[in-house]
């Protein structure tokens, strides 16, 4: 059964986009089947995979359902992951919804015909609380949520949980977070990483992607960091991360 | 994931990296260290995923599943260790085992060749450094046990990457009209199947006969018993060794339709060498079926007892364990029987007297040297006579009506299979299919009586069991359903008998068979 995976935070910068490129790529290496739909109209998954965030009939044709998702798919470098590529219409997306029949079922349309040929599928979403993101929480299984660890970064995590619960329609996505951008060396990051780890209720997970260069050299490179730099301390903790949550989809 | 994908043959001294060497000059690519690979192509006996243009390989602890000519990959999942046959239940739960399903059903998927490959991968660019299309040379071997190798022909994979289309038709093009490379003729599994010296495309157990008019009934009748002969000795190892319960079945088929033969020609036959052969092959019949029925109880078995319910459906484990211990005795004594000297002999005494029987004399074979076309018009004669039958079937007829009208079309669908090359398909293909049709009806109605009287043959030995009384009482309910699916097999008895025996279809058979 096909598991649709939401990299999602109401932030920008938090380490979404990195996310997703690198579990997808992982979750490919491991023998999976993996579509991610870069959703963001700035186009930073499509950018790292060298793919040109360019759909033909743009994001409206594609929520409208008049084109067929399946041929805008683009094959990466890696042979099990595929792409759905960002367009820059997608800036219009809440507008494009609104003006179709039930707008929060319109991403889980898309996905539905592509979803018996991948394993999992994961969508990079673009910030903000929006008509889109709404949809995205209605095709979601999981929403997986980077989480920079700040009381600012975790006060928006506690909103989202709280949206979810009161305004999201079931069956709702389950909420997981990890620590994205940990810098062991702040005292603050050390302490809010303690705190949470001990009063959550597995909703953050263990692994945590730390603050390295590596993964800004991602955007230099055009390439995952499994691909470039797979002994690197992000790269590792990318696999564990994958390692972590692929039992709990 | 689906890509295209076309393997191109390296010839005339042309290597793998010579093919780089010679595409670098003509595309931007790079070129990845060559490896060597081990993989072990599995499949069933009678090979589905040929069929369906797929191979399964063995990789490095990982089934891979992919397009037999492009060598895409469609699902994977971790390969159990340790086996030589693999069932769809041994697979995890997941993408691989979902793809598989509908192709392999019941078989059991097995090694089909080991094959060694030296491949070196070249990956095309585009002008940001994606790759477009994958090439993948590749100089293969056949293992075929020991240190030996047999090598087999080098070739080009190309595949194209999805949503890059033009990309592979332009690459495609530079390879076959620049560099001059000309098209496999068919996979590399297929080159290594073929040097191991096993069938391509797996073992059939379908008759696929051609025969003309005018042959000699007994020349016809030859030809089809050699064939159902060579299906009865394809699927006795499979059988002996229970790889899965498709060799058994595969098997009493063509005993079943050796004896409808040998009953339908029987004037093509001596009398007395007929009747010997013939009792020996009842014989056949009745050492393999208890074994049989087991087994479909069995495969049946998940299916009947998920509609209990999760409660009830626990409470019937005694009875799984109780098949299963039948099965396990039935099988023993079957297996015995079969290796038997009797039977060996029975085989290849039937083997020598099929090689001898259009030689021999004709006295008491009064139809040996008539047109087989002939012979085949009895079709006309039963479909007849199963009309009559049908028609006489009231709602309260006797369930013996309904069976003897199941024979009789039985003996209807032999003699469409042993006869189908006399005929054009317009003529054979919708009696096939309204046959068929109503075949299923009556044996849905016949197989859960079947089922239903086991069952309640298995009551006492059930109710001593540890658990029997839950048991039993989960096994009344699986009765009422049995019986329940009986009736509706009934109420579907008048309109698949009227689509079989319709005004249309029976001006045909008058016409064709007189």
């Amino acid at each position: 059964m096909t598991r649709v995976v939401a990299l999602y935070n109401i932030k920008g910068g938090v380490g979404k986009t990195s996310a997703a490129v690198n579990l997808a790529w992982t979750a490919a290496e491991q023998g999976a089947r993996v579509l991610l739909w870069d959703l963001d109209p700035q186009g930073a998954a499509s950018y790292l995979l060298r793919i040109k965030p360019k759909v033909r009939g743009g994001g409206a044709k594609l929520v409208r359902g008049t084109s067929d998702p399946s041929a805008l798919l683009k094959g990466s470098d890696h042979e099990r992951l595929d792409l759905l590529p960002a367009d820059f219409s997608y800036r219009n997306m809440d507008l494009a919804l609104d003006a179709t029949k039930r707008p929060m079922r319109a991403l889980q349309r898309v996905i539905a015909p592509l979803a018996g040929e991948y394993d999992y599928v994961f969508l990079d979403c673009p910030p903000a609380i929006s008509l889109a993101s709404e949809s995205v929480f209605a095709a979601a299984d999981v929403l997986l949520v980077p989480l920079i660890p700040t009381p600012l970064s975790v006060r928006t995590f506690e909103q989202l949980t709280r949206f979810v619960a009161a305004e999201v329609a079931m069956p709702r996505p389950r909420i997981l977070a990890f620590f994205s951008m940990a810098d062991g060396r702040k005292a603050l990051h050390r302490s809010i990483m303690g705190e949470l780890a001990a009063s959550n209720d597995g909703a953050v997970l263990e692994a945590a992607i730390p603050a390295a260069t590596d993964v800004e050299r991602m955007a230099l490179e055009c390439r995952p960091l499994a691909d470039f730099a797979p002994r690197g301390r992000a790269s590792r903790a990318y696999g564990a991360l994958w390692d972590e949550l692929q039992p709990r989809l | 994931m689906d890509a295209r994908g076309i393997q191109l043959l390296l010839s005339d001294g042309l290597s793998a990296a010579g093919a780089a060497d010679r595409l670098s000059a003509l595309v931007p690519v790079v070129t990845q260290r060559a490896h060597s690979v081990d993989r072990t192509f599995w499949d069933t006996f009678d090979g589905r995923l040929h069929k369906a243009g797929l191979a399964l390989a063995a990789v490095g602890g990982r089934l891979v599943l992919m397009d037999a000519a492009s060598h895409a990959e469609q699902a994977g999942a971790e390969l159990p260790r340790g086996t030589r046959r693999l069932l769809l239940d041994d697979l995890p739960a997941g993408a691989l085992r979902e793809r598989l399903a509908p192709l392999v059903e019941m078989r059991a998927l097995t090694p089909i060749a080991r094959v060694r490959s030296r491949l070196l991968a070249i990956n095309v660019l585009d002008e940001l450094g994606k790759t477009v299309v994958r090439l993948r040379a590749e100089e293969p071997a056949a293992l075929p046990g020991g240190d030996a190798t047999l090598a087999l022909r080098p070739r080009l994979h190309v595949v194209g990457v999805r949503g890059y289309d033009a990309d592979f038709d332009r690459v495609l093009a530079l390879l076959t009209v620049d560099v001059g490379l000309r098209q496999a003729p068919r996979p590399v599994l297929d080159d290594a199947v073929d040097a191991l010296g096993a069938a391509v495309g797996g073992t059939s157990s379908k008759l696929r006969i051609a025969l003309t008019p005018q042959e000699r009934a007994d020349s016809a009748a030859v030809t089809i018993l050699r064939r159902l002969l060579g299906v009865i000795e394809a699927n006795l190892p499979g059988t002996l060794a229970d790889v899965d319960s498709e060799f058994l079945h595969d098997l009493r088929v063509a005993v079943r339709r050796s004896r409808a033969l040998q009953r339908e020609l029987r004037g093509v036959f001596a009398p007395e060498p007929l009747r010997v052969f013939r009792d020996g092959f009842r014989e056949l019949q009745v050492l393999t079926g208890p074994t049989r029925d087991l087994d479909v109880q069995l495969l049946e078995f998940g299916e009947l007892a998920a509609g209990l319910g999760e409660g009830t459906a626990a409470d019937v484990a005694p009875l799984r364990l109780l098949l299963e211990q039948r099965l396990v005795a039935e099988r023993q004594k079957m297996v015995r029987g079969l290796r038997s000297e009797r039977t060996a002999a029975l085989l290849d005494n039937w083997r020598d007297f099929l090689d001898g029987l259009v030689e021999a004399p004709q006295d008491d074979r009064p139809d040996a040297a008539r047109p087989v076309a002939v012979a085949a018009e009895r079709i006309g004669k039963v479909y007849r006579r199963m009309v009559k039958m049908g028609r006489a079937i009231e709602d309260d007829s006797p369930h013996e009506a309904l069976h003897d009208l199941r024979k009789k079309g039985k003996e209807l669908r032999y003699l469409l299979e042993f006869f189908a090359s006399l005929y054009p398909d317009e003529v054979i293909k919708p009696m096939v299919s309204t046959l068929k049709g109503l075949q299923d009806v009556l044996g849905r109605f016949q197989d859960r009586e079947v089922q239903a009287d086991l069952l309640r043959a298995l009551g006492d030995d059930i109710a001593a069991m540890e658990g029997g009384a839950a048991a039993l009482m989960a096994m009344g309910v699986l009765v009422e359903r049995l019986t329940e699916q009986q009736e509706q097999a009934r109420a579907e008895f008048a309109a698949s008998f009227e689509r079989f025996a319709a005004k249309p279809q029976r001006r045909i058979v008058a016409d064709v068979f007189g």
